[in-house]
């Protein structure tokens, strides 16, 4: 009469799959739709930057790599821990835990055709364009249309209305 | 008139003879059917007692009633036993049921109490089975219900509070496993979460259960943006985290009642913790991922 009892104690694993990597992942893919990157950005791959740690994003990314393109171009994942400001990239992504101050990298990025993102608070006030925010438990985004503007993206107002605007 | 009296005399006379005759027959089956059966040779004490519980001279008797359930179990043993549908398993228990509506002494009420007894263990056995090697859910709750019901006449007290929680936590279990396999297999998950929440009803503090639970609303809402399309817009990124935080809300509750009874299970802080994170709750996250990191838990960040 004991089986019962063992079986009972069998549980299932909770599944280790990192839901904030995917949503982030379809956020930036989303992105590209949003913008219009300089004529020498629309050649070539399309490189979406991520620096600093984060193993399943930057697997999640190589994930929609393999599915997607952004227009005719193929989508090329780079990464580094710390910011390489000789890494051309349409998509710089800031991780928490990325070396430079999002400030910094905005600044080298003038003009360059690179839409920087963020995740760390308060980043579009340092010059990020897209910030990643957690409101009600959901994943958001602030943006900042003159950010990108200075980055040397022409921008579209239907994206204001999906953003948290925080200009 | 005298020879009247003397046919009817006679006639009463012999009447009598016959019916005395009649009845030490009967009572000379039930004792051969007796024997027979105490000599292996149950076909043939079978055939005696069946006419033995017919007869109305001793079918009031509960020795022939129970006798006939003893017979009825030498064959059934041999065919039936793991039949769940068995005629010769129901005549033993309506034999038995008939016995012990007639008064039975001490012996043969105990007797026909372990017989019953061991019926029940046999129905208990077949829902055992046809769970856990056959997974057919609902032919064995039919026989773990006839289990129950049988232990009932064997003790009418009997509390089955405990075996239903294992029994409920074991359909849960069983089926839980069957989806986690098969996310497209609803009707598994269907009766893993109507058997745990029957578990939750007889005790909302119920670990396994509530574990199984948690782990089961968290991997479906993991499963809901697991299975997004990288193309999908934003406005069904919203919805989709919508639906998944409500998943992930429902997954806490149980997760949480059952890391609380158990703080250092390894199912409830790995649950927690992933909860959290599809909740984007990083204080939480830390929270959890600390207590997983000291015990030695290996977190997939």
């Amino acid at each position: 009469m004991l089986l019962f009892c063992l079986i009972s104690l069998r549980f299932q694993q909770p599944s280790n799959f990192d839901t904030n990597s995917k949503i982030k992942a379809v956020f930036l893919y989303n992105f590209t739709r949003y913008f219009e990157w300089p004529s020498a950005k629309k050649e070539g791959n399309f490189v979406i930057y991520v620096v600093g740690k984060n193993d399943n994003l930057i697997n999640e990314l190589k994930g929609l790599s393999g599915k997607k393109k952004v227009g005719n171009q193929e989508i090329e994942i780079k990464h580094s821990l710390t910011f390489d400001a000789t890494i051309s990239s349409q998509i710089i992504y800031l991780l928490s835990d990325a070396g430079k101050s999002v400030s910094d990298v905005a600044s080298k990025n003038k003009n360059k055709g690179g839409l920087v993102v963020s995740e760390s608070f308060g980043a579009c006030k340092q010059g990020a364009s897209i910030n990643f925010v957690v409101v009600d438990n959901k994943l958001k985004f602030e943006y900042h249309k003159n950010n990108a503007v200075k980055s040397g993206l022409k921008t579209n107002d239907d994206f204001k209305a999906l953003a948290i605007n925080v200009e | 008139m005298k020879q009247l009296r003397y046919i009817v005399k006679t006639t009463v006379f012999s009447l009598l003879m016959l019916l005395t005759i009649s009845g030490f027959a009967q009572t000379d089956k039930l004792i051969r059917a007796q024997q027979l059966y105490n000599t292996k040779s149950v076909d043939a004490a079978k055939l005696a007692i069946d006419s033995v519980i017919q007869h109305p001279q001793t079918k009031g008797d509960f020795i022939s009633w129970s006798t006939r359930a003893f017979i009825y179990f030498e064959i059934y043993k041999r065919t039936d036993k793991q039949k769940l549908n068995s005629e010769l398993r129901d005549t033993i228990v309506s034999s038995l049921k008939t016995s012990m509506s007639l008064k039975p002494d001490a012996d043969y009420e105990s007797n026909n109490k372990k017989l019953l007894t061991s019926i029940s263990i046999n129905y208990y056995n077949l829902a055992k089975t046809l769970l856990q090697d056959s997974i057919k859910e609902k032919l064995s709750l039919k026989a773990y219900n006839k289990y129950k019901e049988t232990f009932l006449l064997a003790d009418s007290k009997a509390s089955f509070l405990t075996k239903d929680v294992e029994y409920y936590n074991a359909v849960g279990s069983i089926y839980s496993d069957i989806y986690s396999k098969d996310r497209k297999n609803k009707e598994a998950q269907e009766t893993a979460k109507i058997a745990l929440f029957k578990v939750l009803e007889l005790q909302p503090d119920n670990a396994s259960a509530n574990r199984n639970l948690g782990i089961m609303y968290c991997n479906d809402a993991t499963g809901l943006i697991e299975s997004l399309d990288y193309g999908a817009d934003i406005s069904q990124l919203d919805i989709i985290q919508e639906n998944a935080v409500k998943l992930a809300k429902q997954a806490e509750q149980f997760m949480l009642k059952a890391y609380k009874s158990d703080e250092k299970n390894q199912s409830s802080l790995l649950g927690l913790y992933y909860i959290y994170r599809i909740l984007s709750n990083q204080p939480k996250m830390d929270e959890f991922g600390l207590k997983c990191k000291n015990l030695g838990i290996k977190l997939d960040k």
